[in-house]
């Protein structure tokens, strides 16, 4: 160790001795130098130094600082400073440098005996050089590999902050369908080429330097079926994209190979930054803040109709005014009044009328200003929008890095803390990472990193048909109703003051809570503590040979609580969903998941023109979940006491759950590589899981890629690059925890009596492991010098013998049974396109854009079976996997047809197909697509990304409900007669009709093919929505084109901040979701759902979009 | 540099050896692997006395069927839409396997329980004794739950149901169920031996009391073989015959009641009339029309009291229903009696004012049961208001009245026993809509959604989940039964 550090002294004394032109000095200095270097033997002979300046190609942009060169093929290298220089020692026979760039390409240089060096670096479109994070965390040519892969730097994540980096990712990848369901702090669907697996869990995995990382969805049955619930977002969420060096996406099986089964839906790998070290700087900083506002997107919320107040139909009373109550003299002067209906959720009473004056809820409350007055009837000055508020993000962060010749650290600190639209909202999140690396020998390189997150959530929105107020709002509601009259109510208050009281002298809700009540009252709270690390060793045995062992952990510990407040309308809460007025419950959860890796790689070029890289490794994985629901039971006894011990009754016995699983990977791995120009990868991967059956727990796979980089066959200028690619894998996928062996299930017992009852699925101990084979081809082809390019893959999946709780008869005795059986097969085609259309004078344009097409099929499942019910929802919707159609179809009633026109019934309205089975639509879009546009000029950029989805379906929940409670403009309109269509019918078919008569006649004829020609009321809840109608009537179609992202960016001069010893400095306007330029379904976003996972393609109460736009401020120190 | 490759093959033929632990991960620690049979009897002994009494709509909706109640606001069940909800698919589910909360799916619990139970090798013929009698029990269980199903549906899967093995199960002819039901309890009633023990305190019903086991044996036997007597009048004869004379219940101690103790295990009226604080359901004036016409002291253990009056400053109580099937304000009609909906309200599967009400019908069919008409009909409504709390004077001084005395009632011996069954079996939904169906009175409403007195439901149409997942089968039962409607009448139903 001295000796080096003897001769770093020496060498840096001879640098100075050549600045200061000492040639005596330095005579003495380098032969001192030569006898400490004889004295050891392996370090360096010789040495010179070379200094230069990295610059890139980019007009403007002027020195890269932070660049690395590096002596090819050694670990010597530096960093360039502020100024883009760079001073290197190399040993004199050295050749070759290597300068290398995040997003620009590697530059190999020779040295040809100068000693200064410059380079200019270009941008990496798809260079020849780019170097990829394949599986594993191995790094590789791209250029070698047979199969997509697709990277995007920081820059894709960070550009725009939110609580879930995985949102800003949409868009910007072929092949990659990402779907922010609009919940705050909300789970995201992240699927690579489509879903594969019928049942089980069809997300990318995600991976941190090699390292996976649990991406789970924790929300309960309950939310994910729309009942009611909170969406607690997925736990890849918990990656700071501030960490992020840039990511790598492998698309396919073959690109995964490596990983095992939990790769077969895609990977994405992400690179996190590292420290550096910068001779005569020991520490960078860099600061970031960032603040955003967001507002709701109107066109994602209900317009109401202003005409018509409370009620269901004109039933109420007799007299002028059917639709209000009439029973009761309030004022007590002698005259009956009019009242409202207060329990009825629904606006299909009273026409409005300035001059009628009625007793609303708040004239029975004593702290309102309209205590024991009647008002005039009209829509609440203040609607449902109104309840929303700015939503205010603030992102502020810290990196710091630095490093010594032999150790290099990173340690970064962001933190965010988001209000959200709805009152009482509040996520935060921290995270701390620290990084480091020790070159303990020449050969033996040591990295360790920890990554530690806390995440707080409160009041996060409700989810579901229950207990949701957005429910109320879309779907439940009486537009007489002025919100700021409720907020003002609870503030005086701090009751329940609901709109929805049982009666005029009875305020206890009926089916709804004042919505300030849900919010300040009946929040959510949880937490989630986590540990992400890993210690690697790297030692190169010779220089062809080198081992790897790395032990990682990531931990978590999440608590979940829930409250429902004594007071609150009764909905399904806690264990076994009982219904109760109201409840705590408590979800905790531990996870911990540890991985020893270890890998020997091996390469060696055979001859000059053929090259090997090989590869045997091994992957020990253990994964444990302990998880424990538990609630009180039958209510809280004392008011706003959330505890266990506040319980009513005693407890119901908690839901848990211990599930480990271990699996034990053994890899191996060759690549040929011919003239730079032919390459061929096989893979070749044993799996021992724990979660299969003793005689069937270690299975095999193989893949199988080539490519062929024919532009070195052909050496055209305008040809940068042409590559063709080709590649079959298989990947073998193990069971879910526990479905080998039958158990039965506790129930709380009787008087003293143990119970316990048969599960509803019965597993299965002869299960096999599951398989997903691909076929992937690509071609890849740049232009003028990268000026143009595209990237093309057409790909084609298939996951047999699917492991899977096929639903049965439950005459059988159980709801499902797990076996092998059934198919999904997806085909697709991706784009990937750039291009630099415009290129002069600091000037530049950039456009990317991307293009996927999946075709999803369910070939087959259990023999005899047609159809997977993948969920039943409300409305008599399910989601399902049906043979023969794409997966995820949704079903229901349909109408009946005749001749191609609708079939109406004898009392006018239409008829419903009699089984709820007809597909109606499915989940999957046709296409999507996004394209990026960068404009850059001096120190301006400007980006802004559209992102389009054609096609899939969804079902409205809220308009099927909303339609029938009449609350939607839709509701209210002219007739055919030129009447309100809300005035009565009046008349016959057989007579005829009053012209004075409101109602339709629906558009479609009776059984016996002769024209419909009953007019019915459009007056009461029939009409309109679910009652008269099929599900299709609410299917719409989910296409949209968002205009998801706009960062205008201005970098502040170099020679402006350079005083202030400052670096870098740029000041940014971002926006995101600003604007849907087009969608087909009514009043919501048609991305949003209840939460990630299978069951998409319905929607209720959802809340609506939010508009983003802020400012982000950087400086580098 | 070699021992780095021995580290290297040692590193890996370590490996080798974990999987040891691999069986052990695999293994749900958190629920049992082996249990008592008789712990799958208690509960689904629980269940089957919860699915019989709860009024939820998704899974017992015949109180509304039967007009009994009526909704307040969302009245699509009492206009008898019973598909929105697929109702159908969770009556299967609540039978055969239970629900998401685990709740339910007695009948495999009931098969599971006699598998294990079968499985024992008792030490002593006392036990072997206990374990004949166990085994039986769990018989008639089955045969009143099969019962259900077929007057619910008709056809059903029967003979290869609770298999999973067969996942796509046959459906059974009704009729030839009804006989195998029959066959069954005689084989039950052979080998359950009253001098034994049998399930002790883990029978929830009868605390494992062999005698009432054998009464209740017979009174099933009474109850399947009166509603034979239609369609095979032989059969029913000698079936309530048999049953009368091998003993039926006696007194309403007999009955197969679950006292509900409250807290977890309260009785689920409770649960879907006071705890979940919503106002659904009132009672209907079908039936509150007809005991006002009739002043039945019932009423004020069925109903509450509720204000009717139009005058300012008038109160006017009375027992008023919710109009079937229409959109009635809660607050404007008799609610459901605390009575009914307390926690600990017990649960009835069988109860021996309806076997008196099954004497009274053979005794006016000619059946030889050893009593007059008049007799079982005086005993019935007797027992009825003396179990609901009457008093012996009420009840005396109703059965004199001329509009109920079975002399001068009007109508058919069906409409006189029809009408009193009908009241006395209130809290009982399905078994008043199979009295309406069997004897065609009291006269029902008509909801608005109907225009004929005929599109009341005889049957309720098979689950979705039949469609889709048993299709080939379902189409076949569909076609026997003469179409999968709510009109086709079930094969008793000849009238």
């Amino acid at each position: 160790m001295t000796r080096q550090l003897i001769l770093h002294i020496l060498i840096k004394l001879v640098r100075m001795c050549d600045e200061l032109k000492i040639k005596f000095m330095k005579k003495l200095l380098i032969s001192l130098v030569l006898a400490v270097v004889a004295c050891g033997s392996t370090l360096l002979a010789q040495t010179k130094v070379i200094t230069g300046t990295v610059s890139s190609s980019v007009p403007g942009e002027g020195p890269v600082i932070g660049a690395a060169a590096r002596l090819k093929g050694t670990s010597i290298g530096v960093l360039t400073d502020v100024n883009g220089k760079y001073s290197i020692t190399v040993p004199q026979n050295s050749t070759t440098l290597e300068f290398s760039f995040v997003g620009m390409k590697t530059q190999e240089v020779e040295i040809a005996g100068r000693a200064v060096v410059d380079v200019v670096l270009e941008t990496a479109i798809q260079g020849l050089q780019e170097v990829v994070v394949t599986a594993l965390g191995i790094s590789r040519e791209k250029k070698s590999l047979g199969y997509a892969t697709q990277s995007v730097s920081n820059d894709a994540v960070t550009s725009v902050k939110t609580d879930n980096f995985v949102n800003t990712l949409s868009g910007k990848l072929a092949g990659v369908d990402i779907k922010a369901n609009g919940n705050m702090g909300g789970s995201t669907n992240i699927i690579i080429r489509g879903a594969k697996s019928l049942t089980g869990n069809n997300q990318a995995l995600f991976v941190v330097d090699g390292v996976p990382i649990d991406n789970a969805i924790t929300n309960n049955e309950g939310e994910l079926t729309g009942r009611s619930g909170y969406d607690y977002g997925n736990t890849a969420s918990d990656i700071n994209p501030d960490d992020i060096e840039s990511i790598d996406v492998l698309k396919g099986a073959a690109a995964s190979a490596l990983y095992g089964a939990r790769a077969a839906n895609g990977v994405i790998m992400i690179t996190t930054k590292k420290g550096s070290y910068q001779p005569g700087k020991s520490v960078g900083v860099t600061l970031s803040s960032n603040v955003t506002f967001g507002v709701y997107d109107k066109s994602t919320f209900p317009k109401y109709q202003q005409s018509y107040g409370a009620g269901y139909g004109p039933f109420y009373s007799d007299g002028a005014h059917p639709g209000l109550e009439h029973y009761v003299d309030v004022n007590k002067d002698g005259v009956i009044d009019y009242t409202v209906p207060f329990y009825e959720d629904a606006s299909f009473g009273e026409k409005f009328d300035p001059n009628l004056l009625v007793y609303q809820f708040d004239a029975f409350v004593p702290e309102s200003p309209n205590y024991g007055k009647a008002t005039p009837w009209v829509a609440g000055a203040n609607g449902p929008g109104s309840f929303f508020q700015t939503a205010v993000s603030t992102t502020n962060s810290i990196d710091i890095t630095g490093g010594s010749e032999k150790t290099t650290f990173r340690v970064g600190y962001t933190n965010l803390n988001q209000t959200g639209i709805l009152p009482n909202s509040l996520l935060t999140k921290n995270s701390v990472t620290l990084n480091g690396t020790y070159n303990i020998l020449k050969n033996l390189k040591v990295t360790a990193f920890a990554n530690y997150i806390n995440d707080t959530g409160k009041g996060r929105n409700q989810t579901g048909y229950n207990d949701n107020v957005m429910g109320s709002f879309r779907q439940w509601f009486e537009v007489n109703v002025d919100i700021n009259m409720l907020k003002y109510l609870f503030n005086q208050t701090g009751q329940n003051v609901t709109w929805n009281r049982k009666t005029y002298n009875n305020p206890t809700p009926n089916y709804w809570d004042s919505p300030y009540w849900v919010r300040y009252k009946n929040y959510e709270t949880d937490g989630r503590n986590r540990l992400i690390g890993y210690t690697q060793a790297d030692y190169k045995v010779t220089d062809w040979f080198s081992l790897m062992g790395r032990v990682s952990v990531d931990e978590y510990s999440e608590l979940q609580e829930e409250r429902k407040a004594v007071g609150s309308v009764a909905g399904e809460f806690g264990v076994g969903r009982p219904t109760v007025t109201s409840g705590y419950s408590r979800l905790t959860r531990n996870y911990l998941e540890t991985n020893a890796d270890f890998m020997a790689t091996f390469k060696k070029d055979i001859t000059s023109n053929l090259n090997i890289n090989g590869l045997l490794g091994s992957n020990v994985r253990r994964q444990k979940i302990d998880q424990v629901f538990e609630s009180t039971n039958n209510g809280l006894s004392v008011p706003d006491v959330y505890a266990l011990s506040n319980s009513v009754d005693p407890m119901a016995p908690p839901e848990e759950l211990l599930s480990k699983i271990g699996l034990n990977g053994y890899f191996a791995s060759v690549s040929l590589g011919y003239h730079n120009m032919l390459y061929l990868d096989g893979t070749y991967r044993v799996d021992q899981s724990s979660t299969l059956p003793k005689n069937s727990w270690t299975y095999q796979y193989p893949s199988v890629s080539g490519s062929f980089l024919f532009s070195e066959l052909v050496k055209q200028n305008w040809l940068s690059l042409g590559k063709l690619r080709l590649n079959y894998a298989e990947v073998g996928n193990d069971a879910p925890f526990a479905s080998v062996l039958d158990t039965y299930v506790p129930v709380a017992p009787f008087t003293g009596n143990p119970l316990v009852t048969v599960p509803n699925t019965k597993n299965n101990a002869n299960l096999k492991p599951e398989r997903t084979k691909s076929v992937e081809a690509g071609l890849e082809m740049n232009f003028f010098k990268n000026r143009l390019g595209f990237d093309l893959a057409l790909y084609k999946s298939n996951t047999v013998d699917q492991i899977l709780p096929v639903t049965v008869s439950y005459a059988t005795g159980y709801a499902a049974k797990f076996v092998n059986a059934g198919e999904i097969q997806n085909k697709g085609v991706e784009l990937k396109f750039t291009v630099t259309p415009l290129k002069f004078s600091g000037f530049q344009w950039d456009l990317t854009a991307n293009w996927t097409r999946n075709r999803n099929e369910v070939v087959s499942l259990e023999q005899g079976i047609e159809n997977l019910q993948l969920a039943s929802l409300q409305g008599g919707v399910t989601i399902n996997a049906r043979v023969g159609e794409p997966y995820g179809t949704i079903q229901g009633t349909d109408y009946v047809f005749l001749n191609g026109q609708r079939v109406v019934g004898p009392d006018g309205y239409y008829l419903q197909s009699p089984t709820s089975d007809v597909v109606l639509g499915n989940i999957n879009p046709k296409w999507k697509g996004g394209i990026q546009n960068v404009f850059s000029y001096k120190n301006v950029s400007l980006s802004f990304l559209i992102d389009a989805q054609k096609g899939g379906s969804i079902f409205s929940l809220d308009q099927y409900y909303g339609q029938a409670t009449g609350i939607y403009p839709t509701t209210v309109f002219t007739n055919d007669l030129g009447n309100p269509v809300r005035n009565p019918v009046i008349g016959n078919p057989t007579d005829g009709y009053d012209p004075a008569s409101g109602g339709v006649i629906l558009k479609g004829v009776f059984a016996d093919g002769t024209p419909n020609n009953i007019r019915v009321a459009a007056n009461d809840y029939r009409l309109f929505g679910y009652y008269a109608n099929p599900n299709s009537a609410f299917v719409y179609d989910a296409s949209y084109v968002k205009l998801r992202e706009v960062v205008l960016t201005y970098n502040f001069p170099k020679a402006l901040i350079a005083r202030a010893s400052i670096a870098g400095a740029s000041l940014s306007f971002v926006g995101s979701n600003l604007w849907i330029l087009h969608k087909n379904l009514p009043y919501a976003d048609p991305e949003a759902s209840q939460s990630g996972g299978n069951i998409q393609g319905w929607q209720t109460g959802t809340l609506p979009a939010v508009r983003n736009y802020g400012f982000s401020l950087k400086v580098q120190f | 540099m070699k021992a780095k490759y021995l580290i290297l093959i040692l590193f890996f033929a370590s490996l080798v050896s974990c999987t040891k632990k691999f069986e052990e991960f695999n293994t749900d620690v958190k629920n049992p692997a082996a249990v008592p049979g008789e712990a799958l009897f208690s509960k689904a002994e629980m269940s089957l006395v919860d699915q019989t009494v709860t009024p939820d709509v998704n899974l017992n909706v015949f109180k509304l069927i039967s007009q009994y109640w009526t909704e307040t606001t969302y009245t699509d069940e009492a206009n008898y839409n019973i598909v929105n909800r697929t109702i159908p698919d969770d009556i299967f589910q609540q039978y055969f396997v239970g629900n998401v909360s685990k709740q339910g799916g007695f009948l495999e619990d009931f098969k599971e329980a006699a598998r294990l139970i079968g499985l024992e090798n008792p030490p002593t013929p006392a036990d072997d004794a206990a374990k004949t009698n166990k085994l039986a029990i769990i018989e008639l269980l089955n045969v009143y739950s099969f019962q259900n199903l077929v007057d619910i549906f008709g056809n059903v899967p029967y003979s290869q149901a609770l298999d999973i093995t067969k996942i796509a199960p046959v459906y059974d002819d009704a009729a030839t169920i009804y006989q195998d039901l029959l066959t069954r309890i005689d084989a039950a009633l052979g080998n359950l031996d009253a001098t034994s023990a049998s399930f002790g305190s883990a029978d929830i019903i009868y605390g494992g009391d062999v005698s009432k086991w054998i009464k209740f044996a017979n009174s099933l036997k009474l109850k399947i073989g009166i509603t034979l007597s239609d369609v095979n009048p032989t059969l029913a004869q000698s079936t309530v015959q048999a049953a009368v004379s091998g003993g039926v219940f006696t007194s309403s101690d007999d009955d197969a009641v679950l006292l509900y103790p409250g807290g977890i295990h309260s009785n689920p009226i409770w649960s879907l009339v006071v705890q979940n604080g919503r106002d659904d359901f009132v009672p209907a004036n079908t039936v509150i029309d007809l005991m006002n016409s009739l002043s039945d002291p019932r009423r004020s253990f069925y109903f509450t009291l509720v204000d009717t009056s139009s005058e300012q400053g008038v109160v006017k109580l009375a027992f008023s229903g919710g109009i079937y099937g229409k959109s009635n304000p809660f607050t404007k009609y008799s609610h459901i009696n605390p009575l009914i909906s307390s926690p600990t309200f017990p649960g009835t599967l069988l109860s021996y004012e309806e076997v008196l009400f099954y004497e009274a019908e053979a005794s006016a069919r000619s059946f030889s049961v050893g009593g007059t008409q008049r007799d079982f009909y005086d005993a019935a409504i007797t027992a009825s208001i003396l179990s609901w709390g009457g008093t012996p004077d009420q009840a005396a001084a109703y059965i004199a009245q001329p509009s109920v005395a079975y002399a001068t009632a009007t109508g058919t011996w069906q409409q006189k026993i029809g009408t009193q069954a009908y009241i006395a079996l209130y809290n009982r939904g399905l078994e008043g809509w199979t009295e309406w169906r069997r004897l065609d009175f009291p006269i029902f409403n008509m909801p608005p959604s109907i225009t004929d007195y005929s599109q009341i439901p005889k049957r309720f149409t098979y689950p979705v989940n039949e469609q889709t997942l048993n299709k080939t089968n379902y189409a076949s039962a569909s076609s026997a039964i003469g179409g999968d409607l709510q009109s086709t009448r079930i094969f008793w139903d000849k009238f």
